[in-house]
C-alpha cells in the first residue's frame, strides 16, 4: 500500500514517458551491440563494451555539468529556490554511478585489448580523481547543518569541481595517453567507426541520456520528501522543546511562589 | 527559551544519532581526500606524458637509455618470435628500430603491425621490458574476411601508433 503511494508521488506522464522512451532505446543498444553490429577487426567481440563505456562516460560529464549550472542557479537566484540544489544532489549522485560505469566497463575493455586492467595514464587518471571529487562532494551533502548550508557549500564545490571536465576531456590531446583519442568528437570531422557501431553507439548515447534524465527526475523528488521530512521533525523537536522549557518554567515559578 | 543542553536520555533521542553521521561524514572525507592525494602522487610519478617514442629514446628528456621508460612503436611485420616463454620483436616509429624482450604473453590483442607501450630498460642494444600495453587506436573497423586477407598482405606502416 505504501509502496503504491510512493509512486504516485515521484511518477508523472512526463517521467513515465521518459522511462518508457529509455526502456526502448536500451533495448535497442542491448540488440544491436550484441547481435547486430559487427566485431572490430582487431579488438573482437571486446568492442561491443563501446557502447556502454562511451555513452556512460558522456552521461557522467553531462550529470556534473547539470550539478554545476543547477548550483550556479541557486546561488545566483533571489528566492535561493531548493529545488535547485535537490537536482544538483541527485544529478551528481547519478553521475558518480555512471562515471563508476565507465572506469568498471573501460578496465573491462583494457585487460582484453591492452592487456592490463589499469594504466596510471592521464585519461585514466583524471578520470578517477573526477569520480573521487563528486564522492567528496556528495560527502559534503552529507555534512549536516541546514538545508541551506548544504546547498551552499555544495554549490561551491560543484562549481569547482566541473573544471575538471575538460581537463579529463582533452587530457588524450594535451599528454600522450594509452587511452585513445575521440572517435566521434574528433574534431576533423572525419568518425573512425563502422557505420552500425556508430548507430548503436548514437542510441545507446540517447538511451543512457533518457535513463539519466529519468533517475534524475525521481531522485530529486525524493530528496523533497526527505527535506520536508526533516523540516517535520524539525519543527516536532522545536514544538516539543518549546513545551518541555514553558513546563519547567511553569514549575520553577511554582517553588518560587 | 531554555536552550542547555539536554542530559537525559529520555529527552535526548535524536542528538547522539545525528553526531555519530556526522563524524562518519568527516572519516569518509578524509579517506577521499587521502585516495585523491594517492591519485595525484601516482599520476606524477608515472609522468604526465606516458611514453616516449622509440625515435627519443636518447634525444628527449626524461627518455635517457638506461633510466627505466615506456616506449612507444609499431610491432613490425615479421619480427615477432617466441622463444622458451620469451616474446621477441622489432619496434618501430619514424624509421628508427629497436628490440625488444619480454617475458612471457603480453596478452591483450598483442600482434604483428599493432602499437604498442613497452615499460621496462635499454640495456645494450635490447630494450627489456617488463610490462607491454597493446596501444588501439581510435579507428572501430569491421571484422570482414576479405578486408583482414587484404591487411595481412600488406606491410604495416612504421608511422603507425
Amino acid at each position: 500500500m505504501e509502496a503504491q503511494t510512493f509512486t504516485a508521488r515521484v511518477a508523472t506522464p512526463t517521467t513515465r514517458l521518459v522511462g518508457a522512451m529509455a526502456l526502448v532505446s536500451m533495448a535497442w543498444v542491448v540488440i544491436g551491440g550484441l547481435f547486430v553490429t559487427p566485431r572490430d577487426v582487431d579488438q573482437g567481440d571486446a568492442v561491443r563494451i563501446m557502447y556502454v563505456h562511451v555513452p556512460t562516460a558522456w552521461v557522467a560529464y553531462l550529470a556534473f555539468i547539470v550539478t554545476a549550472v543547477a548550483s550556479a542557479c541557486w546561488l545566483l537566484s533571489r528566492k535561493h529556490s531548493m529545488g535547485f540544489d535537490r537536482v544538483a544532489g541527485a544529478s551528481a549522485e547519478v553521475g558518480v554511478v555512471f562515471m563508476a560505469m565507465t572506469l568498471l566497463s573501460g578496465s573491462l575493455w583494457g585487460r582484453i585489448t591492452w592487456g592490463s586492467y589499469w594504466a596510471w595514464d592521464p585519461r585514466l587518471t583524471t578520470t578517477a580523481f573526477l569520480l573521487v571529487t563528486y564522492i567528496g562532494y556528495l560527502a559534503v551533502r552529507g555534512l549536516g547543518g541546514s538545508l541551506e548550508q548544504r546547498a551552499r557549500r555544495s554549490a561551491v564545490i560543484a562549481l569547482l569541481a566541473v573544471l575538471e571536465i575538460p581537463l579529463v576531456h582533452f587530457s588524450v590531446l594535451m599528454w600522450r595517453s594509452l587511452h585513445q583519442k575521440a572517435s566521434v568528437l574528433s574534431g576533423d570531422g572525419d568518425i573512425k567507426m563502422d557505420g552500425s557501431m556508430l548507430t548503436t553507439l548514437l542510441v545507446g548515447v540517447i538511451g543512457f541520456t533518457l535513463t539519466f534524465t529519468w533517475l534524475v527526475l525521481h531522485r530529486q523528488r525524493v530528496l523533497a520528501m526527505q527535506d520536508a521530512m526533516q523540516m517535520t521533525q524539525l519543527d516536532a523537536a522545536l514544538r516539543e522543546r518549546a513545551n518541555e522549557s514553558e513546563n519547567k518554567s511553569v514549575i520553577e515559578s511554582s517553588r518560587l511562589k | 527559551m531554555d536552550l542547555t543542553p539536554r542530559t537525559s536520555e529520555v529527552n535526548a533521542p535524536l542528538a547522539p544519532r545525528k553526531r555519530n553521521t556526522k563524524w562518519g561524514y568527516v572519516a569518509l572525507l578524509v579517506v577521499i581526500v587521502l585516495a585523491g592525494g594517492t591519485i595525484v602522487t601516482k599520476f606524477l610519478t608515472s609522468a604526465i606524458d606516458y611514453y616516449c617514442n622509440v625515435d627519443e629514446i636518447g634525444s628527449r628528456v626524461g627518455c635517457e637509455p638506461g633510466r627505466r621508460i615506456r616506449v612507444q612503436g609499431t610491432v613490425e611485420k615479421g619480427s615477432l618470435k617466441s622463444v622458451n616463454n620469451s616474446t621477441n620483436f622489432v619496434m618501430i616509429f619514424n624509421k628508427k628500430t629497436i628490440q625488444v624482450v619480454y617475458e612471457g604473453d603480453p596478452g591483450g590483442i598483442f600482434q604483428e603491425c599493432i602499437p604498442v607501450v613497452a615499460q621496462g630498460r635499454l640495456v645494450g642494444e635490447v630494450f627489456e621490458a617488463t610490462r607491454i600495453e597493446v596501444k588501439h587506436s581510435n579507428a572501430y573497423v569491421a571484422d570482414n574476411a576479405d578486408r583482414l586477407k587484404k591487411a595481412e598482405a600488406q606491410v604495416c606502416s612504421p608511422q603507425a601508433g
